[in-house]
């Protein structure tokens, strides 16, 4: 895929407290913002986030037999037994992605609430695998680091290396 | 397993095995046996195995997740930063920590080397089977670049060199460009000179030492380009293991 | 042949001693040493006294079995080593029984004794074992009898229980080195 050759502009992760604590600039193509307006870009999409996530609409179930079995499955609606939510399977994710058509934002939550924010031009195809790649590189250097405290700034030299070298191998 | 209680009722539990009921007449014949045997207090497993059971080469070629230890490292390395006072204070303790497990790997490594065959010493090693123990130097540390980082890591480390300097001939150096425990760890800035792997240093402190070579060891770090995490194990021989290399060698020891 | 065989820390603490007869050629396996009121003391005091022999054997022979090492001729005692490369020593201090050839046969050992030792007698002069403690055969099932000991000792080493220098206490290895003295010895 030639698309794949187009960039990856930044990363950004934030804390399950909306709290910025990773942010790199891979490609320029993005304007720079200054280190507090990525501070309150991390917060504001936080908020957001979680708005998205509480406005997920809920859709009637076809059969009118509420049993409390149905209604058990939509984790954050104790009250709309008649409805749920579109894939009762899987929980609300709330808010995806974001695209213009400058750049593409696209945001995967881990199961503890850490947000990964990966800005990636529009035309970039299988996002999907990169921001996996990433989260596992995370989980490798900065999980395992003894010298990692959670919820704080990351600040590992390997991830740092790691994720550099994956993302130039990849281009 | 956890600790063996002194319950009275574990007791009456082991006693009760076929396994310990078949073998306790056996102990009894001798009197000086029976004299230092003072209550047992034996538990023994469900399934009747205790680790005299099981052979030592069952786990010999066994895959260990890199994942879990990564975490148990990682673990062994924040306990170890609990109340230190400084860089070298950590590596000392973790260097502590790694001291007995030498100690121990040096007598599996020859138990699994005499009890097959297909020797993995004797690669490095002058002799054939059966392995000899180290006597002089360079076999010492040839025991150790192979045999034992293969145990440890399954490969072999990436350079063993003597050092150059007339001052210092009782130090040598083993290299390993990428050691594995260091893989997953990044030093705080504040502590670049920081290096986990004084835990391996340990390790081969252990094998040196139970093997009446008196070392010290220590984990320096000498980043390359190509491998930022390459580390070199500095070891320091004792003056009274350099006189007895002396003496071996007018005495043609090998 | 009677045996005392004892595992001393490379810093000479003794880790474990068992005193145990052979069980070949018709033995019960029950120590009768030729001193029975001293063998107690004197055994670990030959032991002991052979560690000197047994420190200078070490840097010029590079096996873990070392053989027959010492021999002190008025308990007739002969001592075999073997060294485990985590510098613990395994010593066994081997007596042979009084021959019959020897002027008279077995007066000397104790009367409850009589029975059992003049059968094993007569019996293991032709047995190579009991006859000749320094024969090829006797020291090849000594290194048998070592190898087995240093498996079991190897395994309680490896117990995170366990740590260097300790005393063994385990019944288990107890039984071990018993049975692995009935199998060889």
């Amino acid at each position: 895929m030639p698309s794949n050759t187009r960039g990856v502009f930044s990363l950004i992760i934030i804390n399950k407290a909306g709290g910025l604590i990773y942010q790199r600039e891979f490609q320029s193509g993005l304007r720079n913002l200054s280190t507090n307006d990525y501070l309150v870009l991390a917060g504001t999409f936080h908020g957001v986030h979680a708005i998205t996530r509480s406005i997920t609409p809920k859709i009637p179930i076809a059969q009118p037999a509420p049993s409390p079995t149905t209604s058990s499955t939509g984790t954050t609606a104790p009250t709309a037994s008649g409805y749920s939510y579109p894939n009762p399977g899987v929980p609300v994710s709330g808010l995806d992605y974001l695209e213009t058509d400058k750049f593409r934002l696209t945001c995967f939550q881990t199961l503890t609430g850490t947000k990964f924010l990966l800005f990636t031009d529009p035309l970039t195809g299988s996002v999907d695998t990169i921001i996996q790649k990433i989260y596992e590189l995370y989980a490798d250097y900065v999980m395992k680091n003894p010298f990692y405290q959670i919820e704080m700034p990351v600040r590992c030299e390997a991830f740092d290396r790691h994720l550099g070298a994956w993302l130039r191998g990849r281009a | 397993m956890a600790a063996p209680p002194r319950h009275a009722t574990m007791q009456s539990i082991s006693n009760g095995s076929t396994a310990q009921g078949t073998d306790r007449p056996q102990t009894q014949q001798t009197p000086q046996a029976q004299l230092s045997q003072q209550s047992p207090g034996l538990r023994v497993p469900s399934n009747r195995k205790t680790i005299y059971d099981r052979h030592l080469n069952r786990s010999r070629n066994a895959e260990l997740s890199r994942a879990s230890f990564a975490f148990l490292f990682g673990e062994m390395v924040t306990y170890a930063q609990r109340r230190v006072t400084g860089i070298q204070d950590l590596e000392k303790r973790l260097n502590e920590q790694g001291y007995p497990l030498g100690l121990r790997l040096l007598d599996l490594l020859f138990y699994r080397s005499t009890s097959t065959s297909s020797s993995a010493l004797s690669s490095s090693s002058t002799s054939s089977s059966p392995p000899n123990r180290p006597l002089r130097i360079i076999t010492l540390l040839h025991l150790i670049h192979g045999p034992l980082w293969r145990l440890l890591f399954n490969r072999a480390a990436d350079a063993l060199e003597h050092s150059v300097s007339p001052d210092t001939p009782n130090e040598y150096m083993i290299t390993d460009n990428d050691p594995m425990v260091n893989t997953y760890i990044s030093a705080p800035r504040d502590m670049s000179m920081l290096n986990c792997a004084a835990y391996v240093a340990g390790i081969i402190e252990g094998v040196c030492d139970g093997c009446g070579f008196e070392t010290k060891v220590s984990a320096h770090n000498q980043p390359t380009e190509l491998w930022p995490s390459r580390t070199v194990f500095l070891v320091r021989f004792g003056d009274p293991v350099m006189e007895r290399e002396k003496v071996l060698e007018r005495a043609g020891v090998k | 042949m009677s045996y005392y065989f004892t595992i001393l820390s490379p810093t000479d603490t003794p880790l474990f001693n068992i005193a145990f007869g052979t069980s070949k050629g018709g033995g019960d396996g029950i120590a009768r040493f030729r001193f029975p009121e001293t063998a107690q003391y004197m055994n670990q005091f030959i032991i002991h006294s052979s560690l000197d022999i047994l420190e200078e054997a070490q840097w010029t022979n590079g096996g873990m079995y070392l053989k027959h090492i010492d021999t002190y001729p008025p308990a007739a005692a002969y001592i075999t080593a073997f060294l485990t490369p985590s510098g613990a020593r395994f010593l066994l201090l081997h007596q042979p029984p009084h021959l019959p050839s020897s002027t008279s046969t077995s007066s000397g050992l104790g009367s409850s004794s009589l029975l059992g030792t003049a059968g094993s007698t007569t019996r293991a002069s032709s047995s190579s074992i009991a006859a000749n403690p320094t024969s090829p055969q006797t020291e090849e099932a000594v290194r048998q009898f070592m190898n087995e000991v240093y498996e079991s000792y190897v395994k309680t080493a490896m117990s995170p229980f366990y740590k260097q220098g300790m005393e063994i206490k385990s019944p288990v290895f107890r039984t071990r080195v018993t049975a692995a003295g009935k199998k060889w010895l």
